[in-house]
């Protein structure tokens, strides 16, 4: 009940904010962009006219799952950047501006607050990526021949995961920062180290999830899905409920004066 | 019974002591009114009886239970400086922290127009509340404070970032108020706490320096002033008067003299006695009952 009270509020704080409208539209723009760019490119420089009489271009057509996964590539910078900053100021800004003490005067559980926000962000998330996939999906079946619907979908819900994780780092440090700014360049900082760590040790840590999206792209190219994948995703789970709760009990702990 | 006492409160940040071993009981039904200068520990105190940061040491007891729920559910808080979700509607906001507050949506919805009819906001309901005037946010604020029936209401300056229309508007609401509810704001501002308060805490460097009824503070006093005014100034009157022993100080101002006296009684006998006898054309006696502000500042510097 309170639980959902908070829950409808920050749907109603999104939606009022025009998140609900540019988030999905600027996700499907990067999942859209490159495999259009693939697929045009020759065209466009052939119309171009200022190619030397003669020379012809190659460039080698990608493959359906080559232009699926440029896709996800784009989602994985851009739609991280994306997410990290319209979560940035979730509870940081209330902080810093003080909402958070009409809140929590009353009796509001501090897990309740902290949950429904993470859950209210990740349905925002969640339909924009799955929205921005299938659209991408759709241009690159028209474009570079067939891929299975239920593929897509199986690496988008796989994918859903990887966000989940991102956004349980912005909600750690969300919980006692109370500058946006600040936590958006930790939480991208964070990601970025992780990344850096899991490419230079990734014969060892397999199952790191950072891996996911590369898993994915193996999925989408075979059409099995490796137990990596399921254990780089489950990884993703236990380490992103471990972050919440972490959350939890320093936005507790945290005191203003 | 006292509906919330506080033992033996203090509070430490990092280091600094900033409220120290407070002691009080609040009784049903009185408003309290906290003074202290700035950075007496005001809010801190108000922060730990709304139950949002935790004492130190001491403990907080409503209703004298020993295993208390979390107390947040016996107080309502309107901080110094409320900040609401701006793009809510004042409205939307009281439902809001109604349900926060475990109301249904309906109790919610009857509660927050029935409260919305008290601070006069009903025209402006479904204005967005960044719309609203400092004066309106305060109100908005005493009403989501009084949300969910508490049974203290806890009201942080409510009055000092007002302009006069929005301090009048806001001390005729608590005064309002105080016929059922018991209230404890705090104030630097000493008018405001003489005009609507029962009692008084006094509060500096995070100690308790006095507390009880205003009246009993007042009479409490061992000096009181009485005030004299004359059609042309007698001459040598200052030393005239300094002969008396009940008279204490002497003060010249614009339009007469202030004189604190220690015996009113007696200073006032001997005041008409020299005041006839020498043919002064007396156009004000008045005896002045030492100001809150009086008894405030010389608390505040002993």
């Amino acid at each position: 009940m309170q639980w959902q009270t908070i829950y409808k509020k920050e749907m109603l704080d999104h939606w009022r904010h025009f998140k609900w409208i540019w988030v999905p539209i600027v996700f499907i723009l990067f999942a859209v962009m490159d495999p259009l760019t693939a697929y045009f490119m020759p065209i466009i420089l052939e119309s171009a006219g200022n190619v030397p009489e003669g020379a012809t271009i190659d460039i080698p057509t990608p493959s359906v799952g080559e232009a699926m996964i440029m896709s996800f590539n784009q989602l994985n910078m851009l739609g991280v950047l994306i997410a990290v900053v319209i979560s940035m100021g979730l509870i940081s800004r209330e902080l810093s501006t003080g909402v958070y003490e009409l809140i929590l005067s009353k009796p509001v559980r501090y897990s309740h607050y902290m949950t429904a926000k993470f859950t209210a962000m990740m349905t925002l998330l969640s339909v924009s990526i799955i929205l921005a996939l299938i659209t991408g999906w759709y241009y690159v079946t028209v474009l570079f021949g067939d891929l299975a619907f239920t593929q897509l979908l199986t690496s988008a819900i796989f994918y859903i995961f990887y966000f989940m994780l991102i956004l349980s780092i912005v909600m750690v440090f969300n919980s006692f920062l109370t500058s946006p700014g600040l936590v958006a360049f930790l939480s991208i900082f964070t990601v970025v180290v992780l990344n850096a760590f899991t490419s230079i040790f990734d014969h060892v840590i397999t199952w790191s999830p950072m891996l996911i999206s590369d898993y994915i792209g193996t999925y989408i190219f075979s059409g099995e899905i490796e137990t990596d994948l399921y254990f780089s995703t489950g990884i993703a789970i236990i380490i992103s409920l471990l972050l919440l709760w972490l959350s939890i009990i320093l936005l507790k702990r945290q005191e203003m004066h | 019974m006292a509906i919330m006492s506080a033992n033996y409160l203090t509070k430490t940040f990092q280091g600094h002591t900033v409220v120290d071993d407070l002691s009080f009981k609040l009784e049903p039904g009185k408003c309290v009114a906290l003074l202290g200068p700035n950075g007496a520990g005001k809010t801190t105190t108000l922060r730990m009886l709304a139950g949002f940061i935790k004492p130190s040491q001491g403990n907080i007891q409503f209703n004298e239970e020993q295993f208390a729920k979390d107390i947040r559910h016996y107080v309502g808080y309107l901080p110094q400086y409320p900040v609401f979700h701006n793009w809510m509607t004042g409205e939307e906001f009281l439902i809001y922290v109604g349900k926060l507050a475990y109301l249904s949506k309906n109790e919610a919805k009857t509660k927050a127009h029935e409260l919305l009819d008290l601070v006069r906001l009903s025209d402006d309901k479904q204005k967005r509340i960044g719309k609203y005037s400092g004066g309106m946010k305060q109100r908005l604020g005493i009403a989501q404070a009084l949300m969910h029936d508490p049974q203290l209401i806890i009201l942080d300056e409510p009055v000092s970032s007002l302009d006069p229309i929005g301090r009048r508007e806001v001390l005729n609401l608590i005064r309002e108020l105080k016929k059922d509810a018991t209230i404890l704001f705090s104030t630097h501002i000493l008018n405001d706490a003489e005009e609507v308060s029962d009692d008084i805490l006094l509060l500096n460097h995070g100690k308790l320096l006095k507390q009880g009824a205003i009246q009993e503070i007042h009479s409490q006093q061992e000096t009181k002033t009485i005030y004299l005014a004359f059609q042309d100034e007698p001459k040598f009157i200052e030393e005239r008067l300094k002969e008396f022993n009940s008279v204490f100080n002497i003060k010249r101002e614009n339009t007469g003299f202030a004189i604190t006296v220690h015996d009113v009684n007696e200073a006032r006998a001997q005041l008409l006695e020299v005041i006839q006898s020498e043919g002064w054309n007396l156009t004000k006696f008045e005896v002045l009952s030492a100001s809150l502000e009086d008894i405030f500042i010389k608390a505040v510097t002993e």
